[in-house]
């Protein structure tokens, strides 16, 4: 009986677990979908383009291009590493994580080759910040909420 | 080695700027340079601290503005020659038993220096770091700072020092110029107007006189030479009277030497007075011999003619004897008489000053004979026993006869004089039968002794003796206490003086009614 009990028991406890393990990942992968923002590129009204290449994004935003072709002085808005728009940001954009990305801008500020960007907290201050600048350029995950900022279409999309 | 005054003032001004040059020179621009460097190090730690505080607050913020302000807060100042972040990394040692910490260079300014994590200062860039730790990075900031404004200020400081040194030295030399001439030369000039002084110029004044103590001195030198010069004068005219005093003094000393030796002389004179009565009695006494013999040879004589006459050749040859014998008489006494006109005339001679080996007993012995015999030639009722002990021991000493003579002369007259005035007192006061059998016996003793080398002769008398008031001025010139007319004063003084001459003492004890002694100490070679 006993010999009859301890299979059947077994063969049920690692068929439960597979289960369980499948339900998880399924869990997971469908979580980190759906916690992902979606990032979109926007810029203030005055000389800002409205649409841009991803690849002439990523220049400007790793500080290779200092001023639009009206002349008006880049200035480039993130949001800190330590938040969530902040993180997907330095990893869609920047291809880094975020302690590369803030060595990538202390080594480019030390050295004076590049003016360095703003962080923000919030995507308000952000948002704020690029309705005031002319020329600044920033990233957010969230619809727009000022008249003096704009949506850039990257490669044809607004989202990232 | 003699250092004059000029050189002692030089010396000291060389002294004193070579000190202060050294200070200008060495001391002060190298303390100045160390106060610098010190300044600077501080300065530059103060930045590196402000650089890494800006740093720290920014990236813990996540504000590269700040970063970027913080470190052109340096950026621009033209000293910087490098600033560099240095990152510290913690990983486990090869044999993975315990974290190290690994110190790289994250990034310099500008890129082309390139420092080590460890770089230290040198003396062309001061080097400080400064701690910072952000949840982005832990590390330090590495500033290094070029020294070459300290070197331009060292540089500016050296040179000012030169100047000041220069300066110092240039008034250094005027103040010993200056000195020279306001000290040395007044101080030189009084020295050889001194000079001069000393050497009997008294017309010599110190003709620059500066206001101050040296000026002081100067007047004070020409007050001296003015009161020198004015004291000079009265000693010379002061000298002129002295030279016509001492002129007429030395006159009045001739006059005075003409009238000692006249009154010694006198004393002489009056002394042989004394002797001449007992001289004349010395002499008559071989003359009654001569006369009383001769009388009676010429008696003899006729005798011896009658008994030629009678042809009795043995009576006449007895008669020849006899009369030889009385010539032979005659003789001696003529001898002996010759012999005492001979001791007068010597006496009366004036001294020959020179010494002579002389018997002193004999010379004692004679002249007390001529005392008394000249005392009885005035008074025939004088008796007085004269008692002699001569060491016979003591033979002939080097004195001055004449004048040793007059010594004992004057010392026996005294006595004799003494003791025949205790005779005519007592006289006076004692009874017939005192008269009989009298109770004073005047007596006169001389001795002779000669207790190792000198010779003592005392004269001692039993007359009424020198009252001790008087005693003490005995020896003084013209002190008699003889009537007038009967002593000089002089025979006591001139006696001291002559025993003092032969290098002898002369001293007297006496007392009053009993007895004098007179002590004559002569040395005997």
């Amino acid at each position: 009986m006993k010999k009859q009990l301890l299979p059947y028991s077994l063969v049920n406890h690692f068929a439960t677990k597979k289960i369980l393990w499948l339900l998880c990942l399924l869990c997971l992968f469908f979580t980190s979908k759906a916690q992902t923002p979606s990032l979109m590129a926007i810029g203030n009204v005055l000389g800002v383009p409205g649409d841009m290449k991803f690849s002439e994004l990523k220049s400007i935003l790793m500080g290779e291009k200092q001023r639009w072709k009206n002349g008006d002085r880049i200035l480039i808005a993130l949001m800190k590493t330590n938040t969530a728009v902040g993180k997907a940001t330095s990893e869609k954009v920047y291809d880094m994580s975020g302690d590369e990305l803030n060595k990538f801008w202390l080594a480019l500020v030390f050295q004076g080759k590049a003016q360095a960007p703003k962080f923000f907290a919030s995507a308000d201050e952000l948002e704020d910040f690029v309705a005031q600048n002319p020329g600044a350029i920033g990233i957010v995950d969230r619809p727009l909420t000022g008249s003096e900022i704009k949506y850039i279409n990257i490669n044809g999309q607004k989202i990232l | 080695m003699r250092i004059n005054l000029k050189t002692k003032i030089w010396l000291t001004i060389c002294f004193i700027v070579l000190m202060f040059s050294f200070f200008t020179l060495f001391y002060f621009p190298r303390q100045q340079g160390n106060l610098l460097i010190s300044d600077y190090n501080t300065e530059v730690q103060n930045l590196a601290n402000t650089v890494a505080l800006g740093v720290n607050i920014a990236l813990t913020e996540q504000n590269f503005e700040g970063v970027q302000t913080a470190i052109e807060y340096v950026k621009n100042d033209p000293r910087l020659q490098f600033v560099s972040m240095v990152q510290f990394d913690t990983s486990w040692n090869t044999s993975h038993t315990a974290f190290v910490i690994k110190k790289t260079i994250f990034k310099t300014f500008p890129e082309k220096e390139h420092p080590t994590p460890g770089m230290l200062s040198t003396d062309s860039v001061i080097v400080k770091n400064a701690l910072f730790t952000t949840n982005v990075m832990s590390g330090a900031i590495l500033l290094g700072f070029n020294t070459e404004e300290i070197t331009e200020s060292k540089e500016k400081i050296k040179i000012a020092s030169i100047i000041v040194s220069s300066i110092i030295f240039m008034i250094g030399i005027l103040i010993g110029f200056v000195l020279a001439r306001n000290i040395s030369v007044p101080v030189l000039a009084l020295r050889d107007a001194a000079n001069r002084v000393g050497e009997g110029d008294l017309d010599q004044k110190v003709k620059h006189i500066p206001n101050d103590e040296i000026g002081d001195l100067g007047k004070a030198f020409n007050k001296m030479v003015t009161d020198l010069s004015t004291t000079r004068k009265e000693l010379n005219e002061k000298n002129v009277q002295l030279s016509s005093t001492v002129s007429t003094l030395n006159h009045t000393l001739l006059e005075l030497k003409n009238t000692h030796a006249q009154l010694i002389q006198s004393e002489k004179m009056a002394s042989l007075g004394e002797l001449t009565a007992g001289i004349a009695h010395e002499i008559q006494n071989p003359l009654n011999f001569v006369n009383n013999f001769s009388e009676v040879n010429k008696e003899l004589l006729i005798e011896m003619q009658e008994e030629i006459d009678k042809g009795n050749m043995n009576e006449v040859k007895s008669i020849a004897k006899d009369v030889i014998e009385n010539e032979e008489k005659i003789n001696h006494h003529g001898k002996r008489a010759d012999a005492i006109v001979k001791g007068m005339l010597q006496h009366s001679r004036k001294s020959s000053g020179q010494k002579e080996p002389t018997n002193i007993n004999t010379l004692a012995d004679e002249f007390l004979r001529l005392s008394y015999q000249g005392l009885r030639a005035k008074d025939k009722s004088f008796n007085v026993t004269m008692k002699t002990d001569f060491d016979m021991s003591i033979g002939k000493i080097n004195i001055i006869p004449q004048d040793i003579g007059r010594v004992l002369l004057n010392l026996y007259n005294n006595a004799f004089y003494a003791v025949q005035q205790r005779q005519k007192e007592l006289s006076k006061e004692v009874t017939p039968f005192e008269k009989a059998s009298p109770l004073h016996e005047p007596t006169v003793s001389v001795t002779t002794k000669k207790p190792g080398n000198s010779v003592i002769i005392t004269v001692s008398d039993n007359g009424n003796g020198i009252p001790q008031n008087i005693i003490d001025k005995i020896f003084q010139p013209f002190f008699t206490t003889k009537p007038t007319g009967e002593g000089t004063g002089l025979g006591l003084s001139l006696s001291y003086d002559i025993i003092k001459a032969h290098g002898g003492e002369i001293k007297v004890e006496s007392k009053e009614g009993e007895f004098t002694e007179f002590v004559v100490l002569l040395p005997a070679s």
